[in-house]
């Protein structure tokens, strides 16, 4: 799951270097128009709904916390 | 009584006293009484209103609690109760901002009744956002009615901002202050500073835009474009001073409020601008409108229908342009309810959503046409831009009314004279050339301290040299304040731009 994320983000973010960091938001890498970019490609790509609350630094941060949250919300 | 009439610095100096007389578990009271005080002094009339509203928000962020604190409820079952709760404190807050807002479209005799409160747009978003955070659970409610009172009227932030938020400000407010020399002469620096963008600066364009601004159709292309960047300028200088006032302020008392402006024309882009002006606001529509909309099973299921019939590329614009079309409608709105301030969320929304949908088509232009989009000189042109962009939103704005706002325009496009610009005519309009030399260089000064804070450091610099030099520097813009700064009739400088909201 964390490699076709890194993929698709990187393909549709090629401007960002999703495995630099592990802070993404912290770092200010990512701001809320990338992160909406985000949501959008996990929700066309996946089928899912990402509902408010998992809009948190722990779920956007890295690939590996975006993976997670992708696992949780298909399960 | 504003941040710039007698009444207030007597105040201020009763509040600071009584403050740091008092002991420190008791000190938010004197904070409270303070901020009734200068409430008060603005028309007790307008007391009700705010306190209507504190009650509202302190009873239903109460009742939100107390839904969650009961054990015999199931979980989904306490949040739909919360979200009734919260929804009618919500709904009730927007509708008396709405009747206040909306008494232009009312007849005049009902209209002339409507008391209009001061700050009603920043206290309300203040208590919205309280109720909301503790729906979320992000926070439990305040049990104290007179400490959320004070949240709410905490008076260097009622009038105009910054709009708080409860997490960030409340602890700050209840928990004493002891007092620290440093701390206020900070206080005092930003405060002062904030004082000189408003009377030497902004007060003084002001004669200009408003004879300007005052007879369009009089007027040819060239003042009206000089008219528009000062106005640009001024209401910078204005608002921003003003911020500086209330955080200097609030510094005193050891109380950080929230940055309000960063350093706004030197963004790249209008996203970016919004990003750095009037912050609070921007932030608070994130929060409570773009990401429960991004975020919406509504939104999830338009995506995916428009990727399944359109393809992802109309999914992604779509996500891109519904949340930020209704949060500029909506910032629009809030700044005024005549047409022309739609058309200015229209303005900035379009932009904004044109630069997200379009930005791999933009990306391939500058390779086509090699630009060197990391160049200086690149970087610069797209401050500039962004400069003119927020002009031409002032145009719309200014005359409020449509109509006159297409006569800027045309006139700025075919009656331009660029000989006004040499000649003495742009003398004729309440500044002489002193004045303009004044400005230029407050200018200067502006953009060398802008470049200061922006590096970091400049307060703590200035604390750093030796006293006889700070002393020199205080006494110099003191000086320069009483001899510049522009008063009106009975020394009353003229009211801030954003206490109108």
């Amino acid at each position: 799951m964390e490699e076709k994320i890194y993929e698709l983000l990187s393909e549709e973010f090629p401007e960002i270097d999703f495995k630099e960091s592990d802070t993404l938001v912290d770092d200010g890498i990512l701001d809320s128009l990338t992160i909406t970019g985000i949501i959008a490609t996990l929700t066309m790509e996946f089928g899912i709904t990402i509902p408010y609350e998992e809009i948190i630094e722990d779920n956007f941060n890295s690939i590996a916390g975006l993976a997670k949250m992708v696992e949780k919300l298909s399960s | 009584m504003t941040f710039i009439s007698a009444e207030f610095y007597i105040l201020l100096l009763v509040v600071v006293i009584a403050y740091f007389a008092m002991p420190l578990k008791y000190r938010w009271m004197v904070l409270l009484l303070g901020s009734l005080a200068f409430y008060i002094f603005q028309g007790i009339e307008m007391l009700p209103m705010l306190l209507g509203a504190a009650i509202v928000g302190w009873l239903c962020g109460l009742g939100i609690g107390r839904v969650y604190g009961d054990e015999g409820v199931g979980a989904q079952e306490a949040k739909k109760k919360a979200k009734l709760v919260s929804g009618i404190g919500v709904v009730i807050l927007i509708a008396v901002l709405a009747l206040v807002k909306c008494t232009r479209y009312m007849p005049e005799n009902i209209a002339a009744r409507i008391i209009v409160p001061l700050g009603i747009s920043y206290y309300t978003f203040s208590i919205i956002s309280y109720l909301i955070d503790i729906y979320r659970r992000k926070y439990k409610p305040e049990a104290n009615a007179l400490k959320f009172l004070l949240f709410v009227a905490f008076f260097p932030k009622i009038l105009q901002g910054p709009i708080a938020r409860y997490d960030k400000l409340a602890n700050q407010l209840y928990e004493g202050h002891r007092f620290d020399y440093q701390r206020m002469c900070f206080g005092l620096q930003i405060f002062l500073w904030g004082l000189i963008k408003k009377l030497v600066i902004a007060d003084r364009l002001a004669i200009f835009t408003g004879e300007v601004f005052g007879d369009i159709p009089r007027m040819s292309g060239s003042m009206l474009l000089v008219a528009a960047i000062f106005a640009t300028v001024e209401l910078y200088c204005d608002f921003s001073g003003c911020m500086d006032m209330a955080s200097g302020v609030s510094q005193i008392f050891g109380i950080e409020l929230e940055q309000n402006f960063r350093r706004p024309f030197f963004s790249k882009s209008a996203a970016e601008f919004w990003r750095r002006w009037h912050i609070t606001l921007g932030v608070w529509f994130k929060d409570y409108v773009y990401m429960p909309v991004v975020t919406s099973p509504r939104m999830a299921k338009v995506l995916q229908w428009a990727k399944k019939h359109f393809g992802a590329r109309v999914g992604k614009s779509l996500m891109a342009a519904i949340p930020l079309a209704i949060v500029w409608i909506l910032t629009g709105v809030w700044h005024g309810t005549g047409k022309a301030y739609v058309v200015w969320g229209v303005y900035w929304g379009a932009m904004i959503i044109a630069s997200q949908i379009w930005a791999p088509e933009i990306k391939k232009i500058n390779q086509f046409l090699h630009i060197n989009t990391e160049a200086e000189s690149f970087q610069i042109f797209r401050m500039v831009r962004t400069f003119g962009l927020f002009c031409i939103g002032r145009i719309i704005t200014i005359p409020n009314n449509l109509h006159m706002t297409l006569q800027i325009f045309r006139k700025i496009a075919f009656e331009f004279h660029p000989w006004e610009l040499v000649d003495d005519t742009i003398y004729t309009y309440g500044l002489d050339w002193k004045d303009f030399s004044l400005l230029m260089c407050m200018f200067v000064l502006l953009w060398a301290v802008s470049m200061l804070q922006e590096k970091g450091g400049l307060r703590t610099r200035i604390a750093g040299y030796n006293l006889g030099f700070r002393w020199a520097i205080y006494y110099i813009a003191i000086i320069a304040l009483i001899v510049f700064g522009i008063y009106g009739p009975g020394y009353d400088a003229s009211n801030f731009v954003y206490m109108g909201f």
